[in-house]
């Protein structure tokens, strides 16, 4: 099996720049808990897409070997900064380049000092992986790619791991529900801003806990519609392809808000 | 300190291409140039901005968006390379800006008074989009005057695009208190491109014109039907069908930097002077002024007869 672990965390950066705020610890916990079930896959590589790396034109793809900086957030700039040290396997980069542009997908690898890399993408590394152990393989969220788009493109980049004997771990990282609070909300007071979003939240995490991949698959579409889904939910089919359709349950390791927002790091049983 | 007023409007968009097609020092990569119409459009709006001599160019962007309330930017210099997230072959540039803050400062607390969710940006690593610095580049590549800064925000999308557009009147209004109340001459920027189709692959070499057209005929007639009644000061009408050209040419006005300009300057029925028009990888994009000098509805303030020795000192300042 070329994936040894798949998991589905948040992007938001609120959650790794104030971690003891209380409404964010489950988060965090989860996050430890991911992190833990990360590095005991032992991957060669963590297959990575971020809802917010965002593209127009192309599918890119990640492939400078080395990438420092620090980011500051376009919205939560008042929270801090957020520095990041990200390696890249940039073999496996390139072939999937290849591999995904063969399979009818324009596709393009991107190599520049100071590209600019998005919050989602720092704060998964950081938290999923804060000692660097794993280097990175990056897809960018191409806005006109659907779901069975992005299913199919990171069918090919596991496909190409497979062809290069590397053994990946999966990483989708996004929101769950979408409504957010308008007007600044004091962090302890933090909470899912919508009932009935929360209510979806649950109901879709019980359905990937249990596995029932027929059911999530009859409900997606509405869940994505009706409580605003981050991206309508393509970080879930970006790992569905990647670990090619099937899982057999998720273990939610933390559950919560994000300035209003659904935010959950789930581990998926492979 | 009181009479500011705001000395023109204009209609600036950012492709980055047009930075591209300049070869200007503070851009990476080099071309063998491209998009001259746009770029010599940029020509003319530039002579006009020379001769208004503001003391302040404001810019609102739909590349810093934002989803809790409108930011300004509230550092006074701010440096650093840019590198456009779509465009990185095109479009990595170092820049050095400094920030108007205290005019920054009036409009936040003037936004807010008027119940809109506002505030400062003060983080000094904070990167400034390339929305911002490529509308100031072509518009001004001196980088002699100083800036505010101001964040989309994503409420027309979040919301509806009525709804949003109305917050950005909103901003428009407090934008205009503001720079009245701190006594400024100021420039609005609206970086908007016009229709917003676009082809989904990159010629080769991306300055090859015998590529370059524009991506949807309706696109573009709608973009002629719009560029056409601003010509003839029809301001009322533009915003009567913007949100079905919005829809209909998926325009990037949508973002709200139009809106907020045209309320800042309480939509003159004044006809806009064209500086040129063109497309970039098939999106329309017009370069427009609104001189309110020129129109009699502005220049109460005087210059200060040292306004241009005090730029250039100022810009002496920034090396
Ligand atoms: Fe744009």
């Amino acid at each position: 099996m070329t994936a040894v672990s798949a998991f589905l965390v948040p992007g938001s950066p609120l959650h790794l720049l104030r971690p003891d705020n209380p409404p964010w610890r489950p988060i965090i916990a989860g996050f430890e808990r991911a992190a833990r079930a990360l590095a005991v896959s032992r991957p060669d590589a963590i297959l990575l897409y971020s809802t917010q790396w965002i593209a127009v034109l192309d599918a890119l793809w990640q492939a400078r070997p080395r990438l420092t900086g620090t980011h500051v957030d376009e919205n939560w700039h008042d929270l801090g900064d957020m520095p990041f040290d990200i390696r890249v396997d940039t073999d496996l980069a390139h072939a999937c380049v290849k591999a995904v542009k063969a399979a009818g997908i324009s596709s393009k690898s991107v190599d520049y000092d100071q590209f600019p890399i998005d919050s989602g993408t720092i704060v998964a590394t950081r938290l999923l992986d804060p000692d660097g152990r794993f280097p990175l393989v990056m897809a960018a969220n191409n806005l006109y790619h659907d779901a069975a788009t992005t299913m199919k493109m990171a069918g090919v980049a596991a496909a190409t791991a497979r062809a290069q004997n590397k053994k990946v771990a999966v990483v989708g990282v996004g929101g769950l529900s979408g409504t957010v609070f308008r007007e600044p909300v004091a962090i302890e007071q933090d909470r899912i801003a919508a009932d009935s979003d929360d209510d979806w939240n649950r109901r879709i995490l019980r359905l990937l806990e249990k596995g029932e991949t027929g059911q999530l698959d009859g409900r997606i579409d509405e869940y994505a519609r009706e409580a605003r889904v981050d991206m309508g939910f393509k970080h879930f089919a970006w790992i569905r392809g990647a670990i090619g359709g099937r899982f057999f349950g998720a273990r939610v390791h933390g559950y919560g808000p994000a300035h209003g927002a659904g935010a959950a790091v789930i581990e998926f049983r492979l | 300190m009181a009479n500011g007023e705001i000395l023109a409007g204009f209609l600036a968009p950012h492709p980055p291409h047009l930075v591209y097609g300049e070869n200007p020092p503070q851009n990476e990569p080099k071309s063998e140039g491209g998009w001259e119409p746009l770029r010599w459009a940029y020509e003319r709006a530039r002579k006009s901005l020379d001769e208004l001599q503001p003391d302040v160019l404001l810019v609102h962007s739909p590349h810093w968006i934002t989803q809790v309330g409108h930011h300004f930017l509230g550092v006074r210099h701010l440096s650093g390379k840019s590198v456009d997230p779509i465009f990185p072959n095109l479009f990595r540039y170092s820049f050095e800006l400094e920030v108007d803050v205290e005019l920054a400062e009036a409009c936040c607390e003037k936004a807010a008074q008027r119940g809109l969710t506002a505030m400062m940006m003060r983080n000094p690593k904070f990167r400034v989009d390339y929305g911002t610095i490529t509308t100031l580049h072509m518009i001004r590549p001196q980088w002699d005057i100083p800036i505010v800064g101001i964040s989309a925000n994503n409420s027309p999308y979040y919301l509806t695009t009525e709804e949003g557009l109305d917050e950005m009147d909103t901003l428009g209004r407090a934008t205009r208190e503001a720079i009245e109340a701190t006594g400024r001459r100021a420039v609005l920027l609206a970086s908007n491109t016009l229709c917003h189709w676009h082809f989904h692959e990159e010629p080769d070499t991306p300055e090859d014109m015998s590529r370059e057209h524009p991506q949807s005929y309706d696109g573009y007639k709608w973009d002629m039907r719009i560029i056409e009644l601003l010509r003839e000061g029809k301001t009322a009408e533009v915003f009567r069908i913007l949100p079905q050209f919005i829809d209909e040419a998926f325009a990037e006005v949508k973002s709200g930097a139009f809106t907020w300009m045209f309320a800042a300057m309480d939509y003159p029925e004044l006809p806009g002077e064209l500086h040129g028009y063109g497309t970039v990888i098939g999106t329309g994009n017009a370069v427009m002024e609104w001189n309110l000098v020129k129109a009699g509805l502005a220049g109460a303030a005087a210059i200060p007869p040292s306004a241009a020795g005090g730029r250039e000192a100022y810009a002496g300042a920034m090396r």
